[in-house]
């Protein structure tokens, strides 16, 4: 058994005494409830259990949660697709998947959210010419699977919320 | 005459059948096993014993457990079938994967078994020029002995990686189901130490 203590989406949780054999993804799911991060693989391939860790230095990457013990999270602040609205408002990427049909099922999206979310953070660190932009996007949302085909829907989102604000993604 | 027909037919089966089972035991045990640097003694030559030691030292090197970190192209290879790695990652341009998608993510500091999940805390790739992935045993000598195929290291410093550095010592202890390199991490490091010592010379 191992303590866990995690914040997520801003809120701390735990010390859980939690078993060293348990995923991720079955403590958000099974212990908080938080349904949003889904079960796909459980291999890492699809990527739509991915959440986004916070770095103490403000950068900010995803991991996928099926195969990484919940343990390894410990003191870790992650966010999950329940943390994108806030107030009851959809964030700007949220509303550019929507304007795109960009899911139809949905059971891919939440992984499709976080990994974009992180690129555009990623981006408004260290910007990247125009040219480079499409290349950028497609092996940020490379590993994501989407059995309903939204690929070029969810690439042409992302690109947009990037295009509507070059001076803060674009060099 | 009827039982002794019988009690030969038996006898026989027992026999193929202690073949059958023991055959293949003898032949993984060979693939397992290294051989120590002293059992080249007989060797005379000492160019011969040179190129013998490596390239039994090359059991290890050519290895599913060596080569899947040492893929020709950018992606790492899983197994013993070598089969691309899933998801699929990329060695990124510092051989820890794209920014989307970095070793360490998944590969935590230790194995992480209820996911089948190998780990180490320096997992990565080895630099592309150090692929080995497709070579002869000749060729991958020749490279490691070349600093500017080897990471820029002396013959002792390839010995020294083999021998102590703690990634590649997972090799000999992978967990799960996964097969070890051969021998032991000692072993391969003191069969190399003797191919430098004997003058590093590379097998046909």
């Amino acid at each position: 058994m191992t303590t866990l203590s995690v914040t997520i989406n801003g809120r701390t949780y735990g010390p859980t005494e939690v078993r060293d054999a348990l995923t991720m993804n079955d403590y958000l799911r099974e212990y908080l409830g938080l349904t949003g991060t889904k079960f796909g693989c459980g291999a890492a391939q699809c990527l739509s259990c991915a959440v986004i860790v916070d770095n103490p230095d403000g950068t900010s990457y995803t991991s996928p949660t099926c195969i990484v013990p919940a343990a390894s999270f410990n003191g870790k602040s992650i966010r999950t697709v329940e943390g994108h609205a806030k107030n009851g408002e959809l964030s700007t990427l949220q509303k550019a998947f929507i304007d795109h049909f960009a899911f139809q099922c949905g059971y891919c999206t939440a992984g499709f959210l976080n990994e974009s979310q992180a690129l555009l953070e990623r981006l408004a660190r260290k910007r990247v010419p125009r040219a480079a932009l499409e290349k950028t996007i497609a092996e940020a949302l490379d590993g994501h699977l989407c059995r309903c085909t939204g690929y070029f829907k969810y690439h042409e989102a992302v690109r947009d919320v990037i295009l509507a604000d070059p001076q803060r993604y674009l060099v | 005459m009827r039982l002794k027909l019988r009690a030969k037919i038996l006898s026989a089966v027992a026999a193929l059948l202690a073949i059958a089972m023991t055959a293949p035991a003898v032949s993984d045990e060979a693939a397992d096993n290294l051989a120590a640097p002293e059992s080249f003694a007989a060797v005379a030559d000492t160019a011969a014993r040179s190129a013998a030691l490596f390239t039994e030292a090359g059991k290890v090197l050519t290895h599913p457990r060596c080569v899947n970190c040492h893929p020709a192209g950018d992606r790492p290879r899983q197994g013993d079938a070598r089969r691309l790695h899933q998801p699929p990652v990329e060695r990124g341009e510092d051989g820890f994967g794209l920014p989307a998608m970095r070793c360490p993510i998944c590969h935590q500091a230790a194995n992480f078994e209820p996911a089948g999940v190998p780990g180490n805390p320096g997992w990565h790739l080895a630099p592309h020029e150090m692929a080995w992935e497709g070579k002869t045993l000749a060729q991958i000598c020749a490279q490691i002995k070349d600093p500017a195929r080897n990471g820029g290291r002396s013959l002792e410093d390839v010995v020294h990686h083999v021998a102590e550095d703690h990634l590649v010592g997972w090799a000999w202890a992978p967990g799960g189901d996964r097969r070890p390199a051969p021998g032991t991490q000692a072993r391969a490091g003191a069969l190399l130490d003797a191919w430098v010592k004997t003058g590093a010379v590379c097998p046909n």
